[in-house]
């Protein structure tokens, strides 16, 4: 008896998140305007500042356990706010990319693949980060880096970058910039 | 009207078989069957087991213990046919982003331990009535359905999380295994424990008429015609370029 409550119990939450999705699904596919828009700018350095192991050793060594623990903590507050920052980046970056693949010029469709691939995987780096850094908020005196989730960004924002120079050229892009 | 054997009784399980039929016929016609050929051999499937197993029932000569063989049997073909479907929609979501295809992978293999597992515990929860064979069936039908609306449900959340575009086809397909997956899983349950008691008749109205939904469900998505692409492959506009390459820049002081 009380496994048939719980199984119909689950059986109508399976089958709101099934039809929501499929509402969010199609909602998505007829919003597609202003998606660069969608981007939030990320302090790339403070972010891997907040990353970076050295700083969190030097903490150790200079703080009492207890004050290590509290700034640790909330180093992995911000880190995590950074990481949710860079995922939903990605996601619209999917998006764009997505838009631009059915671009009949080769050369804009490739660049189009391409950004859509790094920000697949941006995505699911910033989904194991986050879940690594959760994880350390538990465990604040646990090891972790997060070196693969500013590296992809990185890679992702060149993609991007190319992606838009290749669909307006008219429009001048700094390059210079990534180099 | 709400009866068995009633006039809405015979409709809503005959009609789906027979709208599937004719889904198969034009899937055919459109070179569909190539590009989903498990799905195709599924709506066959469904609609012939279905329309047999729905003679066995009518007939007046055709005992009661041969109609659950016959639905048991057909209940063990379809969890695999079913399976075959599944794993043909992953594939296809799958087929357009290689770089998630191990992701994806180990996300099945993790979703698939747990379910199986839980599975069994629901499989071991039942009240076994006289005839073994009925108990078979529900347990069966209950454990499995958990495991398939566990892995639809997994990959629908999959997808939405990495913002993956589906096909239009492919879409219809997983939405329509998704709703029936999800009914299942309540009309197992309930059935197993035997909680309508002699008003059961009402669950297979139920279930039945949410299979009615689902095959025009895949009728609408498989066979209708997506309107003129949604999305814009048009250039980004020059000012959300602008802002685009200022916040770039940004990144990479």
């Amino acid at each position: 008896m009380n496994l048939a409550i719980v199984l119909v119990i689950a059986a109508v939450l399976a089958l709101s998140i099934i039809l929501r999705l499929a509402v969010t699904q199609s909602l998505q596919a007829k919003r597609s305007a202003n998606l660069a828009g969608a981007i939030r700018p990320i302090d790339i350095e403070a972010f891997r500042n907040l990353i970076n192991p050295a700083e969190d050793e030097y903490l150790r060594r200079r703080l009492p356990p207890a004050q290590f623990r509290l700034v640790r903590r909330e180093r992995l507050r911000a880190m995590a706010v950074y990481a949710q920052a860079a995922g939903r980046n990605a996601a619209v970056l999917v998006r764009v990319g997505e838009a631009a693949l059915a671009s009949g010029d080769p050369r804009v469709a490739e660049a189009a693949h391409q950004l859509v691939s790094d920000a697949l995987l941006l995505r699911r780096n910033t989904t194991v980060a986050l879940a690594r850094i959760y994880l350390a908020l538990a465990w604040p005196n646990s090891r972790f880096a997060a070196v693969r989730v500013v590296d992809r960004y990185e890679q992702v924002s060149g993609t991007a970058m190319l992606l838009g120079r290749l669909q307006n050229p008219a429009v001048p892009v700094r390059l210079s910039a990534l180099s | 009207m709400l009866q068995p054997h009633s006039l809405l009784w015979h409709y809503l399980w005959v009609a789906p078989n027979v709208l599937l039929v004719v889904l198969a016929f034009l899937m055919r016609r459109r070179g569909l069957h190539r590009e989903f050929p498990a799905f195709f051999c599924y709506a066959i499937f469904e609609a012939v087991g279905g329309i047999a197993i729905y003679a066995i029932d009518v007939s007046p000569s055709i005992s009661g213990p041969v109609y659950w063989w016959s639905y048991f049997v057909f209940l063990v073909v379809e969890v695999f046919v079913k399976f075959i479907v599944i794993g043909e929609v992953f594939t296809h979501l799958l087929r357009q982003y290689p770089p998630l295809g191990r992701t994806a992978k180990a996300l099945v293999s993790a979703v698939g331990i747990v379910l199986v597992f839980a599975a069994t515990i629901v499989a071991t929860h039942a009240n076994p009535t006289t005839f073994w064979l009925i108990s078979a069936t529900r347990i069966l039908g209950r454990s499995v359905s958990v495991v398939q609306c566990g892995l639809i449900l997994s990959l629908l959340i999959f997808a939405a999380h990495f913002h993956l575009r589906w096909d239009r086809s492919v879409f219809g397909i997983v939405l329509g295994l998704g709703i029936v997956a999800g009914v299942y899983v309540a009309y197992w349950a309930l059935m197993t424990e035997w909680l309508f008691g002699q008003r059961t008749y009402l669950l297979d109205f139920l279930n039945m008429a949410t299979y009615h939904l689902c095959v025009l469900i895949w009728f609408y998505y498989l066979l209708v015609p997506q309107k003129s692409a949604t999305t814009s492959a048009a250039p980004l506009p020059e000012n959300n370029l602008d802002i685009w390459n200022r916040e770039l820049e940004r990144l990479l002081q």
